[in-house]
């Protein structure tokens, strides 16, 4: 990988780019989270079955 | 008799602190003071206020050996700079934190992206005046607003920045309440702060259990150089939602939380000495940190009145700004702001989902960066 330039450039360079993958990623978390709730269709868990403890 | 007796107290006064003292001492014994004072009369961040300034006071009496190598206090700076007390930290907020809100409204995550535009700006302004990009990029990580992610980050590309970067950092956490409202006020208009949300849907267990493992696992996967940090926070987490461990989600959120927090903030106060501390270099990097925050507040109340452009059901853009992170603080000033405007909103567990992104938001940031200035 070339290193990025420790110049403004490089700043500037190393900024656009962390903030575009930034959304992107995070993005794709929000993704995996809009179909979590698909686990629900499969599998429930109720409280009190945890709760009876260790 | 005289002279031997006058030898005497000179000899005995320059083994005491007074002798060493100078007017940096004062500057910082008075910093250290009015932390105290905005923690204990203005109820400023208490919990992180008293020890960062009480230390500061501590280290800036000449003699005071605390600070030094053997020291209490460097045992406690030992623990931040191994970086084991971030991760700690991390461990506990996850013990104590419900991911609800931000799993049951998942479009919001995009704010904790969107609120992070000052860590950018702040970066690119350092470098402009002169900092490498190492240290720019550890500068700009305070615009995260998030105190372990921004030790994390500085101890991997600037450890020598520690001390001002860690107070800028949690000092501004701090007066979140006094810089964001102004912001926030100046970029929505009455209309959009009066917006209702509606209300979220209940989160079920079985996805409260899997989000901290999946959170992991893509965190490990993809972001190596912070994933000790959210990892821990997940771990926390996990022993907070599967509900049979509850001694140690107590232990890691309360007990453990507390002692680590007593060690944090002693080891940053411990950094203030007036000699290291006092610099024109500490002065620019607390004005870029202020800087971050500011843009950071802005863009993240402008991403969400961008969403609101095509969402349907149009969200409060006050809750923009709880996306630079700081859990719970940003939050709070998101759910003040509006409950000020209209005493029948309470935004706060909506501003706590943009609130938790904002978290992982730092945390890809500082990750990203880390990877890109090639540091493991």
């Amino acid at each position: 990988m070339t290193p990025i330039p420790d110049n403004i450039h490089g700043a500037i360079l190393i900024s656009i780019i962390d903030f575009v993958l930034s959304f992107v990623i995070i993005s794709g978390i929000g993704v995996v989270l809009a179909i979590l709730p698909v686990v629900n269709r499969y599998w429930t868990i109720d409280d009190k079955d945890l709760k009876g403890g260790h | 008799m005289v002279d031997q007796l006058l030898s005497l107290f000179d000899s005995l006064l320059k083994q005491t602190g007074l002798a060493h003292l100078y007017w940096g001492n004062f500057v910082m014994l008075a910093v250290g003071g009015i932390m105290i004072y905005l923690a204990v009369m203005k109820k400023c961040e208490p919990f992180l206020l008293i020890g960062i300034g009480f230390a500061c006071i501590v280290v800036n009496i000449p003699g005071s050996d605390l600070a030094l190598p053997g020291g209490l206090f460097d045992y406690a700076y030992k623990g931040v700079s191994l970086l084991i007390v971030p991760p700690l930290i991390f461990l506990g907020v996850g013990a104590i934190t419900d991911f609800g809100p931000m799993i049951a409204n998942p479009k919001l995550v995009l704010l904790g992206a969107g609120a992070h535009l000052g860590i950018f700006v702040a970066l690119i302004l350092a470098k402009l005046i002169g900092f490498s990009l190492s240290e720019a990029g550890a500068i700009g990580i305070i615009g995260g607003a998030d105190g372990p992610m921004a030790i994390f980050v500085t101890m991997k590309l600037a450890p020598h920045l520690l001390s001002p970067i860690s107070v800028a950092a949690y000092s501004y956490m701090a007066l979140m309440p006094i810089i964001q409202p102004p912001i926030m006020r100046l970029l929505t208009t009455k209309a959009e702060r009066n917006i209702q949300m509606a209300q979220l849907r209940k989160v079920s267990r079985l996805e409260k259990i899997i989000f901290p493992v999946l959170i992991a696992v893509i965190v490990n996967l993809f972001f190596p150089p912070v994933a000790p940090l959210v990892t821990m926070l997940m771990l926390g987490n996990l022993f907070r939602e599967v509900l049979i461990v509850g001694r140690l989600a107590e232990t890691a959120g309360g007990t453990l939380l507390n002692v680590v927090t007593i060690v944090l903030t002693v080891a940053i106060g411990s950094t203030m000495s007036a000699k290291t501390f006092l610099t024109m270099q500490t002065v620019e990097i607390v004005g870029l940190g202020l800087i971050a925050f500011v843009f950071g507040t802005a863009s993240g109340v402008v991403t969400a009145k961008i969403m609101n452009l095509f969402l349907k059901t149009k969200i409060n853009p006050l809750i923009g700004s709880a996306g630079i992170a700081s859990v719970p603080i940003a939050a709070r000033v998101s759910h003040i702001v509006a409950n000020k405007e209209n005493p029948k909103l309470f935004l706060i567990y909506h501003a706590m989902g943009p609130n938790l992104a904002g978290v992982f938001g730092t945390a890809i940031s500082g990750g990203i960066l880390l990877a890109l200035l090639g540091v493991k």
